[in-house]
């Protein structure tokens, strides 16, 4: 009881704090931080993710709710060393912990962001008919959900970048520091994040396939092949 | 001027402390290559680099599978240390050259701090890589995979060696940028001299001599054709 009551007063705590507190808790206690924002991601996305996925089912909202956080946390995983790696190099003098606090502290908020945003996105979802009646691939309102759930996904990214940045501003030797450090931590993160969603897909709903965890082609291609493909075919049809 | 900093007076007892030292410290690194005992400090950046080149190789191998699990590994390290070995008597004349005080063994412990920075840091890209391996079968697509991988790794590398460079008291740059522009063609080179280090051949080393543009050239258009080119 005691434990449930916390819990909102440290999300409450989390979203308020200035970027002095984060920086003394990635300095002094990185791992109750990063286990707090681990709890978040998995929580703020997993409410997104199964929103997401209840377009289509019960199950797929399930899989869709447990792949969307698997995703961060993997990307954060895969990430971790070279992030590490980048700070330092980049002048923010960091050790590897702090920067991979520091990288989990803003998916932590861009979740808690994805998850206030959750109840939105479940009203567009619910308003948008299912692709078995009178929705297509090609409909507009599915277009519509698509780009109105990367959209909210692009703002709780933004949000959470936006709150890292004064953060990494208080390790900084100079002014320049931050922003190099953050750019490389999104090109990074953005390169093999694409890349593990891509391996994770169907987030919303594949229309020749059952509902599944994984679709068969899961290691088959890349996310940035298939841009780049399309992308030629729109230039040389 | 280096040294002032009583912490870059620290000696750097081993491997683990150099890498640390590279990546957050790296004038400890640069400070410790001017005393008499540089040459364990040289031998440590080294093998760091090799075993780092290796485990990348390793990573790297999975894209083809089989034989080239250990051919990829031994044909990268084997050619980051000649492509450093090559490059390693410019450097030294350029160096001298631009009025700098620095001695071979300074200058080969840059070159080795450049090595092992690179290395460490493709180390860092290796997660990212094995994703890629995993998921795609298109050689042109790895093969641009790693050289960009490569070429940030080379581009924290030099500034490693740059900063070195500028502590030796040298007049000009002129000779330290020519260099760079030799020793990154060395090594794209390389990876036409021993090919094919992603895909699969017959022979351990090619048996005609290529330029790397046409190597490169010859892969787009064998991935363009074949569609499924990672055998």
């Amino acid at each position: 009881m005691t434990a449930a009551l916390a819990i909102p007063k440290l999300i409450d705590a989390f979203l308020h704090a200035k970027s002095e507190a984060f920086h003394d808790w990635v300095s002094r206690r990185p791992m109750k931080l990063a286990v707090f924002c681990v709890a978040a991601i998995v929580l703020g996305t997993g409410i997104y993710g199964a929103v997401m996925g209840s377009w289509r089912a019960p199950l797929q909202a399930l899989y869709t709710g447990i792949k969307l956080p698997l995703a961060i946390l993997l990307t954060t995983a895969g990430n971790g060393l070279l992030n590490g790696m980048l700070a330092p190099l980049l002048g923010l003098n960091v050790t590897f912990r702090q920067s991979l606090a520091a990288v989990l502290v803003s998916f932590a908020i861009a979740s808690l962001v994805l998850a206030a945003l959750s109840p939105v996105a479940l009203f567009l979802v619910w308003n948008t008919p299912p692709l078995t009646s009178g929705t297509r691939l090609t409909s507009p309102e599915y277009g519509f959900l698509q780009l109105a759930l990367a959209v909210f996904v692009a703002l709780a990214g933004v949000t959470g970048n936006v709150r890292l940045l004064p953060v990494l501003r208080q390790w900084a030797q100079n002014a320049a520091a931050p922003r190099k450090v953050l750019l490389a931590w999104l090109a990074v993160n953005l390169f093999l994040g694409s890349q593990i969603c891509w391996v994770l897909r169907p987030f919303i709903w594949d229309s020749k396939r059952p509902v599944e965890f994984i679709g068969p082609e899961y290691f088959q291609g890349s996310f940035f092949e298939t841009v780049f493909q399309a992308a030629w075919r729109l230039i040389c049809p | 001027m280096l040294g002032d900093d009583p912490f870059e007076r620290l000696a750097i007892p081993n491997a683990m402390v150099a890498v640390d030292a590279i990546l957050r410290h790296p004038r400890r690194v640069m400070f410790q290559l001017r005393q008499p005992v540089a040459g364990r400090l040289i031998v440590f950046m080294i093998l760091v680099s090799v075993a780092c080149s290796l485990v990348y190789g390793v990573v790297a191998g999975t894209f083809s599978g089989g034989s080239q699990l250990w051919i990829a590994p031994v044909k990268m390290s084997l050619g980051l240390m000649l492509s450093a070995l090559i490059c390693l008597p410019s450097l030294y004349i350029f160096t001298c050259l631009s009025g700098s005080q620095a001695r071979l063994t300074e200058v080969s412990g840059l070159l080795s701090g450049l090595l092992m920075l690179m290395t460490i840091l493709l180390i860092g890209f290796a997660p990212v890589v094995w994703i890629f391996s995993q998921s795609t079968d298109s050689l042109p697509w790895m093969g641009a995979l790693h050289l960009t991988f490569w070429f940030i790794a080379t581009v924290f590398g030099l500034r490693f060696l740059e900063a070195g460079f500028s502590h030796s008291q040298a007049r000009s740059r002129a000779g330290f940028y020519t260099w760079v522009v030799i020793f990154v063609l060395v090594a794209v080179q390389m990876t036409a001299a021993l090919r094919p280090i992603l895909g699969t051949s017959q022979t351990f080393l090619p048996q005609e001599k290529k330029f790397f543009l046409t190597h490169w050239g010859d892969c787009m258009s064998a991935g363009e054709s074949s569609g499924n080119s990672r055998r």
